[in-house]
């Protein structure tokens, strides 16, 4: 069986569980193939949109978004775009501090989140948020310090609701992240959820 | 419907998706939803079973968004990947369309339905592009893609030698793709609506 004659089959997923499993391990070593799969799904794909698209009944959009709202359930929205560098919502609290990483996004009633994260010269470091909402129910705000290549060492729990500073606990190493997540009420003792925010020290 | 992310390109949804923004999730929905629903439709011939194809896809992004790699290819294309994969797999688990003749996986009617105009222009271009293929690749694709037949039932099923029915697939999609044009040219669609 000569895989390179399988890619449009594969694009049209005709290959038997079999030959797909082959062809797949075959992609991984040949970048011609994936080159060439990458057009042929395209075209493949165009296929879809040659078929009459009746409207879906309206509980399937539904039943989708509720069943991925449950599966994570414990995370906040925060971003409605990319980190946006623009004014700091607090002022560097002594001149030997260092601010090390903020991040401004709207939060999903529109107000604007500033992050700040203020690192001493004993390296020590604060945590400042504003515009954070209050977290949900059995749920908690949980900081965390990781050293490069190192597992997350839990740094502090807050509770978030207007402005918020945290003092972490411990030090935060050289190029250590400084990141957020929502945790169980009570806390975690590694992260549990995809961070709201994270910096780089 | 809330579309205020309606701005953001299919990629930006995505990598939103993935920090868990679950209005990126429903605009993607409200974006491909109808392709998506349409096309499981059309491969497993049964209602349940599509939104079911349907709604395992649209997980399958939740769940996995932070591995799309936008230079492999486009957000759309791997969302109705995954929609198509899903209606494959159905078909051939509940043997639905093993019974049935080839010619029942042909296009099945319009009537009754009613189509959003940029989504009927779509089809017809493509309906359009796969006229103009020789009969014999056009049978290929539409076997392979909407029947989900795998090439082996194919060469089977139209008593042709495998390579004969790998070389149709190969080359309609290849002419398939130069009738389409450029994705540069899908923009200039889009403004059609």
């Amino acid at each position: 069986m000569d895989l390179h004659d399988l890619t449009a089959a594969y694009a049209l997923d005709a290959l038997d569980p079999d030959e797909a499993e082959a062809y797949e391990r075959h992609l991984s070593q040949c970048e011609e193939c994936r080159e060439q799969l990458a057009e042929l799904n395209e075209s493949a794909t165009a296929l879809a949109f040659g078929t009459v698209a009746p409207a879906p009944p309206p509980r399937l959009r539904a039943s989708i978004l509720d069943t991925a709202a449950a599966e994570r359930s414990n995370v906040v929205p925060l971003l409605r775009r990319p980190w946006v560098a623009r004014g700091l919502g607090v002022a560097a609290a002594a001149a030997a501090c260092v601010i090390v990483g903020f991040a401004v996004a709207l939060s999903q009633s529109s107000r604007t989140r500033v992050v700040t994260v203020v690192l001493g010269p004993d390296r020590t470091a604060t945590l400042h948020i504003t515009g954070l909402s209050s977290a949900p129910s059995g749920k908690t705000y949980e900081a965390w310090v990781i050293p490069a290549g190192r597992r997350a060492r839990p740094a502090g729990l807050f509770s978030g609701g207007g402005g918020t500073t945290v003092r972490l606990h411990g030090t935060v190493p050289r190029n250590a992240v400084v990141a957020v997540t929502v945790e169980r009420t009570g806390g975690a003792s590694a992260p549990t959820t995809t961070p709201l925010f994270s910096a780089r020290a | 419907m809330d579309r205020q992310l309606a701005h953001l390109s299919d990629e930006a949804l995505v990598a939103l998706a993935a920090r868990s923004e679950q209005s990126a999730l429903a605009e993607l929905y409200d974006r491909y939803g109808r392709t998506a629903y349409g096309l499981a439709l059309r491969v497993v011939r049964d209602k349940t079973l599509a939104e079911d194809a349907v709604q395992d896809a649209f997980l399958t992004i939740w769940r996995t968004a932070s591995r799309f790699v936008p230079e492999r290819g486009k957000a759309s294309t791997w969302i109705l990947t995954l929609v198509h994969r899903r209606a494959v797999d159905t078909v051939r688990r509940e043997q639905r369309r093993r019974a049935e003749s080839l010619d029942q996986a042909a296009e099945p009617s319009v009537e009754g339905v009613e189509e959003d105009a940029w989504l009927r222009l779509q089809r017809e271009r493509v309906q359009a592009a796969l006229r103009r293929l020789p009969d014999t690749q056009r049978e290929a694709l539409e076997l392979a893609y909407y029947g989900g037949f795998s090439q082996t039932e194919l060469a089977e099923r139209l008593g042709q030698p495998l390579g004969t029915i790998k070389s149709r697939m190969f080359t309609g999609l290849s002419r398939l793709r130069e009738q389409l044009g450029e994705p540069g040219t899908e923009k200039s669609w889009t403004s059609t609506t």
